[in-house]
């Protein structure tokens, strides 16, 4: 930083801004994308009244 | 009487196609910020956090007042659907308040020497993240869906009241945080990476909300499948819809 008050370079916290917020955005829709696959997924199941996959076993 | 448990009526592609195009127009902003824009005279390169950091914080506000809105809806309509939505519209709020607390350390550090300070804006922020996270936590905790519908809007109000302070505590106290932009006080350079990004930011957050609202009404579905819950119970005779 100058002794004038102006903010000189800087660019790590810019990256870091973006990096985190690219970060957090996509790993969040990813969940939200696979929480959906699951659920319709487990949703067509019932829907045709066959047993989970795990049914039966052990 | 209790109608029909919420279905899967499809439109989920509604959510991918919002959220994809949100995607682009990030992408499309954030570039302009981050290399075409031109640097600020005093906060230099470090005022390009400006392009992701206000839009993050105006829709997070905005998705907490469509909970808000949903949670209204709710106690005075009834419908499974709004309290589908409610929960999906608090759960991206509080990502994004979060996403919005992380990115204004990152800003804070250079500008005002620390990554946190108890400034009335950053800790009436923190209380809202805490407030509607902790109404997503607690409504895992009740199996009624009834009551955790009816209770949970109730709390969504009730935590909506700091979403206005957050916006006035800049005003009412003597607070770090600068006062709110206007078009007028920020130059024409900065006009349009920042409004690619809200608007970024605005369909990825619907096509977020869209999805998540399809994926509660399909696992409440699943919850309230037949046998559906016996009427008479708490707030049972809530005219509750489909989800369409």
């Amino acid at each position: 930083m100058s002794t004038l008050g102006v903010i000189e370079g800087g660019w790590e916290f810019v990256w870091g801004a973006y990096g985190v917020s690219a970060a957090v955005l996509l790993l969040y829709a990813l969940w939200v994308h696979t929480r959906y696959r699951a659920e319709r997924a487990r949703a067509e199941r019932e829907a045709l009244g066959s047993p989970p996959p795990y049914a039966g076993e052990g | 009487m209790l109608s029909s448990p919420p279905v899967e009526g499809g439109g989920a592609w509604r959510g991918y196609v919002l959220g994809a195009l949100g995607l682009l127009l990030l992408v499309w902003g954030s570039y302009w910020g981050l290399f075409l824009a031109p640097a600020e005279s005093y906060m230099g390169d470090v005022q390009r956090i400006m392009y992701v950091h206000v839009p993050t914080a105006w829709n997070a506000m905005l998705a907490l007042s469509f909970a808000f809105c949903c949670a209204l809806v709710f106690l005075l309509r009834g419908g499974w659907g709004w309290d589908c939505r409610l929960e999906a519209g608090m759960e991206v709020g509080v990502v994004l308040s979060t996403l919005l607390c992380m990115q204004g350390a990152i800003w804070a550090k250079p500008t005002w020497g620390v990554w946190w300070d108890w400034d009335p804006r950053l800790t009436t922020t923190a209380v809202l993240v805490f407030a509607f996270a902790g109404i997503l936590a607690l409504r895992r905790f009740v199996d009624d869906p009834v009551k955790r519908a009816v209770w949970s809007s109730v709390a969504a109000i009730v935590a909506f009241v700091d979403v206005p302070i957050v916006y006035f505590s800049v005003k009412w106290w003597n607070s770090l945080h600068q006062l709110q932009s206007t078009p007028e006080t920020v130059s024409g350079a900065f006009h349009w990476p920042l409004r690619i990004n809200a608007f970024g930011m605005l369909f990825l957050m619907s096509g977020l909300i869209v999805l998540r609202a399809r994926t509660l009404a399909l696992r409440l579905r699943g919850e309230l499948g037949p046998p559906l819950p016996e009427p008479g119970r708490a707030a049972a005779a809530l005219p509750l819809e489909a989800v369409r």
